[in-house]
């Protein structure tokens, strides 16, 4: 860049705008706008566009940003999703027993694994937990994250908060079937499991096979009843404007019972039969 | 999970969102260390992704689930001890990956996407002027750059666009996957083009 002899282009002129010259670079661009009025009004030009470009990205942009918090509170639950994903991953079996207690660990694991495989082998054909006590039976009162993470389609709090006293739609009898797949439970008795929304239609859920879960009549206490009286709470929060719709979503889809415990101030389901 | 779309409620000012950034944390006082930097990381760049994306044409809900799946790739990033030199080009390169795939995605789907002339910005710009005749030559100058905007090659857009988000021509170029050179040879084609606005 000989600076001093010609003109500076208008590269220099915005590297130098953008402070990417080097020293030496710098120093000689200066010297020749001290003394070169011409190059001195297209720099003001390049900043002058500059200036404006920025004034109406950010005018026409920030206006459509919404409020960080939904967003946020959604990416905290699903990295502890993801955090909790990759401990049992990595440590299936990291249970912090020493001594005399690992002992009488391991050999109550092996006479309780020898039971569930007797009972259960003609049953389960999952692979998760909660697959594999579903499959035998034991009711289930929480859908397994890695299966049914939840999903959400694309419909507003507006849209949502619009429609009359939404009611979770029928599960196509295809899906229906694809979910028992899914946890395992083929040859057991898929008649004493409702396929569930994990997150309702009323708040947004979608028809998804993520947002499907088997969940048992037979659960006495956090049953499908007491998860619909959460859904009516958060829904009334939502469309009331005390909760937004994704912290509600992030919330119903994580920890269910927690979130019911929180909305309710109880730690055991209020009985809401008439 | 690129194809549900999260809904984070209507579109807000601006200020709301910073309002929303400024407060408190104790949420978080539990998370694990790992999760907490992840957050600290979407606090700073949430909205300028989000800006980012919806310059690239995608909504807003759009948008904002390719910025879950950004802070959910660099969580597994860096759970994986990978290179932690220039997150912040690293963060804006998925984004900016995603949303390639992302609109390609939904013209396959022959869903619209929201074209950047759809940014009613329009009224934040021109709001302010004194006199009605100000507010139409505003109108008409933001309609004229728009213009212009739009006519700039794509690759000249996204260099403008992310040299408006902070980034250096290095990280630019890294995002891009441009030579370092390419940078101020596409600022430079770019200013030029808005410049001559007022001679249009």
């Amino acid at each position: 860049m000989k600076f001093e002899e010609s003109h500076l282009s208008d590269q220099d002129l915005v590297l130098l705008a953008d402070g990417e010259l080097s020293a030496g670079e710098k120093v000689r661009a200066h010297s020749h706008l001290n003394s070169c009025w011409v190059c001195r009004a297209r720099k003001q030009e390049i900043e002058e566009a500059i200036g404006e470009f920025v004034r109406f990205h950010r005018g026409g942009l920030d206006p459509l940003i919404p409020p960080a918090s939904g967003p946020r509170a959604l990416l905290k639950a699903r990295l502890a999703q993801a955090a909790s994903d990759s401990d049992r991953k990595s440590q299936p079996w990291a249970i912090p027993f020493n001594g005399m207690q690992m002992g009488a660990a391991v050999l109550l694991l092996v006479a309780v694994t020898s039971v569930l495989l007797l009972t259960a082998g003609r049953f389960w054909h999952g692979s998760s937990p909660t697959a594999f006590l579903a499959a035998n039976n034991v009711p289930v009162s929480f859908p397994e994250p890695g299966l049914t993470p939840g999903a959400v389609t694309a419909a507003t709090r507006e849209q949502i908060c619009s429609m009359p006293e939404p009611k979770n739609r029928a599960v196509p009898v295809a899906l229906r079937r694809r979910v028992f797949q899914e946890y395992g439970l083929v040859s057991s008795e898929p008649q004493a499991y409702e396929v569930d929304y994990l997150i309702t239609p009323a708040l947004g859920g979608a028809d998804d096979i993520r947002n499907l879960w088997p969940q048992s009549y037979r659960s006495a206490v956090w049953n499908a009843r007491v998860k619909d009286a959460l859904e009516d709470r958060l829904r009334d929060m939502v469309c009331g404007g005390r909760l937004d719709l994704a912290s509600a979503q992030a919330e119903i889809s994580s920890d269910w019972i927690a979130a019911y415990k929180k909305y309710f101030h109880t730690d055991r389901p209020v009985d809401t039969t008439p | 999970m690129l194809e549900d779309e999260v809904i984070t409620g209507s579109g807000a000012a601006a200020k709301a969102a910073r309002d929303v950034r400024e407060q408190p944390r104790a949420d978080t006082s539990k998370a694990p260390p790992l999760e907490l930097e992840v957050i600290a990381i979407f606090d700073e760049f949430r909205d300028r992704l989000l800006r980012y994306l919806i310059s690239f044409g995608l909504s807003a809900a759009d948008g904002e689930e390719v910025v879950q799946e950004v802070f959910l790739a660099l969580f597994r990033h860096l759970r994986d001890e990978k290179p932690r030199n220039n997150l912040r080009a690293w963060v804006f390169q998925v984004a900016h990956n995603l949303a390639l795939r992302q609109r390609g995605a939904t013209r396959r789907n022959h869903q619209n996407l929201v074209p950047f002339e759809a940014v009613d910005g329009e009224e934040a710009l021109i709001d302010h002027a004194p006199t009605p005749e100000a507010q139409l030559a505003g109108k008409q100058r933001y309609a004229r750059l728009f213009a212009v905007l739009q006519a700039l090659p794509e690759l000249d857009r996204r260099c403008l666009f992310l040299r408006a988000e902070g980034l250096t021509y290095r990280e630019i170029a890294h995002v891009l996957g441009v030579s370092l050179g390419a940078v101020p040879l596409s600022l430079a084609r770019s200013l030029t083009r808005l410049n001559c606005v007022d001679e249009r």
